[in-house]
């Protein structure tokens, strides 16, 4: 069973997150903060993270998606990071996955459907299948 | 509610020639453009707006093309579409559709860093307004950094340089500029003729934050030393906007693109999608590719376009083909680079040469061009190839871009028939592909032997 653990503030929106992983057959873990985010990636081994940008601290977000990648050597963990900058900011421009910048595999804009997020997850961990229409 | 046959979201490049590529395949039908903008810019012209160009008004897609192939115009924003009812809910109200084409284009990407969201930061936004701001924000600047040391990274550091009285840096992570697209060699000539032209360039140059109070002063980097910067312009690249795709339940891809099939089918049968919003594989091999090109938006429109109502077209990946100019000098590519090649496990043949591209080589106009074409040892199949020399190199990697899509051999190459003039061309006992071919050829039977 796949583990995901999800970093972010918002008890409200990990509760609506963790709903539809565990009915898909995902462990989730939570942690609450950057600092319990990283201890939980370092003890709970998960195999995918889903982080949030905006916790109470600024942009801590990306550097918690730096840590795991540069200074822990988590290179393969998938991490998909979630944010309501841009709607809030209304800015012109996006923040993007970036190898140097921003290490991480799928950036989500806030508000996201729980089952896009689902699909997101089931993509990254190779667990999605499709029923072609046609067999060619 | 307003019906067409066929609605088109998006008038830039990819918009506007899957319209026109839609009219031409079906003559019958109704072609609609649901447009936010006023004004279209022209993609590859933004650069030239600081400086050859002047401003954003000259650098205008114009609507007559519109007019003249019967496209219809709505001026007005998608906010929705409603796949059941085969509508788009739009500012300006409902359009109805039996094929509906997504061209939404992108929105450029800003480097998460303390400082970014700073008075005097800009990213690249296609937009008149945005960019007549920056024209006007520039005009009393001192110091200007341009962050991405791509082409248009380049490009707009090297036309901004062009008023005389600004100090332009430009700021690269990777150990050259332009080595997304060009081998090593390439990219130090080019670097030299950067700083030829007084812009200064500082490479392996990771950005660690923007400082200043109330508005930007500098850009930090992370051996802590740093550049002054009145304005930062941020040329690192774009993302796919697929927002109105997302809300519509339609799949995206990893990548951040809408996933398309080879005949630019969403997951939504009657819907396509084509340009930098739609999700591109790679030529060689098939993965995912971020490239993000005007040609490539054009490209895919023209399959998107012509599939509309019957597949007609498919698409073999995105090979990249694109070129980019400092002064006199011209640099272009197409596919893989030598590094490229290497890097994905290609057993490489590469063969460059180098000579006039008149003959003899004092005729009037005569101008040094190099190119370098990289081959697969065992098959000799071409897969890329770079030019350097005058403007003629921009025409030059179409013909090697056509031998990389058509999978041509190095001996297919090396048996062109070429048209040969001393006023336009090099001679025909060295003309370069030919020529570059037939080095390779060698190299893979020396081998072999």
């Amino acid at each position: 069973m796949a583990k995901i653990l999800i970093i972010d503030d918002d008890p409200d929106f990990v509760l609506a997150l963790r709903v539809p992983l565990e009915a898909r057959g995902f462990a989730v873990e939570e942690a609450g903060s950057a600092e319990e985010g990283i201890q939980k990636v370092l003890s709970v081994r998960p195999d995918l993270v889903i982080l949030d940008v905006m916790m109470p601290a600024g942009y801590e977000g990306f550097d918690v998606a730096r840590a795991i990648r540069e200074q822990h050597g988590l290179k393969d963990l998938p991490i998909v990071i979630l944010t309501s900058l841009h709607d809030k900011h209304q800015v012109p421009y996006r923040f993007a996955p970036d190898e140097t910048y921003l290490p991480v595999d799928v950036f989500l804009d806030k508000p996201v459907k729980a089952e896009a997020l689902v699909k997101t997850v089931e993509d990254l961990l190779g667990e999605r299948r499709e029923e072609p229409k046609h067999p060619l | 509610m307003r019906q067409s046959d066929i609605v088109v979201i998006g008038g830039s490049a990819a918009g506007l020639t899957a319209a026109i590529t839609a009219r031409r395949g079906y003559a019958d039908r109704k072609v609609l453009i649901v447009r936010r903008e006023q004004q279209v810019l022209i993609p590859c012209g933004i650069p030239y707006i600081f400086g050859t160009v002047g401003s954003p008004q000259k650098n205008l897609i114009s609507d007559a093309v519109l007019e003249k192939n019967g496209i219809e115009l709505l001026l007005a924003e998608a906010t929705d579409i409603d796949r059941e009812r085969k509508a788009v809910h739009t500012t300006a109200g409902e359009v109805g559709y039996e094929r509906l084409v997504l061209a939404t284009g992108s929105r450029p990407t800003m480097l998460p860093i303390s400082g970014c969201d700073l008075d005097g930061v800009y990213a690249i936004v296609k937009d008149v307004e945005y960019l007549g701001k920056l024209q006007r924000r520039l005009e009393t600047a001192r110091n200007v950094a341009v962050i991405g040391g791509g082409f248009i990274g380049v490009e707009f550091a090297d036309e901004i340089n062009k008023a005389g009285d600004k100090h332009v840096t430009v700021v690269e992570v990777a150990p050259h500029c332009l080595s997304l697209a060009y081998d090593e060699e390439f990219c130090v000539e080019m670097e030299k003729v950067i700083a030829s032209r007084g812009i200064d360039i500082r490479t392996s140059a990771r950005v660690a934050r923007i400082e200043g109070v109330g508005k930007v002063e500098r850009v930090v980097l992370s051996d802590g030393s740093a550049v002054e910067a009145d304005v930062v312009i941020m040329g690192v690249g774009a993302v796919a906007a697929v927002d109105l795709a997302k809300k519509a339940g339609l799949h995206v891809g990893l990548t951040g693109g809408i996933t398309v099939d080879r005949t630019m089918r969403t997951s939504d049968e009657s819907i396509f999608a084509c340009g930098d919003c739609a999700e591109k594989t790679s030529f060689f091999g098939g993965r995912p590719s971020p490239l993000k090109l005007a040609s490539i938006a054009t490209f895919e429109a023209r399959i998107a376009g012509a599939n509309l109502f019957g597949i007609r077209r498919e698409n073999a990946g995105t090979v990249g083909v694109w070129s980019t100019a400092l002064g006199g000098t011209a640099l272009a590519t197409a596919g893989l680079t030598e590094t490229m090649a290497q890097e994905r496990g290609y057993d490489v043949v590469a063969s460059t040469v180098e000579g006039p591209n008149r003959h003899p080589g004092g005729m009037p106009g005569a101008a040094n061009t190099r190119v370098k074409l990289v081959f697969e040892r065992h098959s000799g199949v071409i897969l890329g190839g770079q030019v350097m020399g005058d403007a003629a190199a921009g025409e030059i990697i179409n013909a090697v871009s056509a031998c990389v899509q058509k999978k041509m051999t190095a001996e297919d190459i090396a048996m062109f028939q070429v048209g040969t003039h001393p006023a336009l061309t090099a001679s025909p006992v060295v003309y370069h592909v030919v020529n570059a071919a037939e080095m390779a050829i060698q190299q893979m039977t020396e081998r072999g032997a």
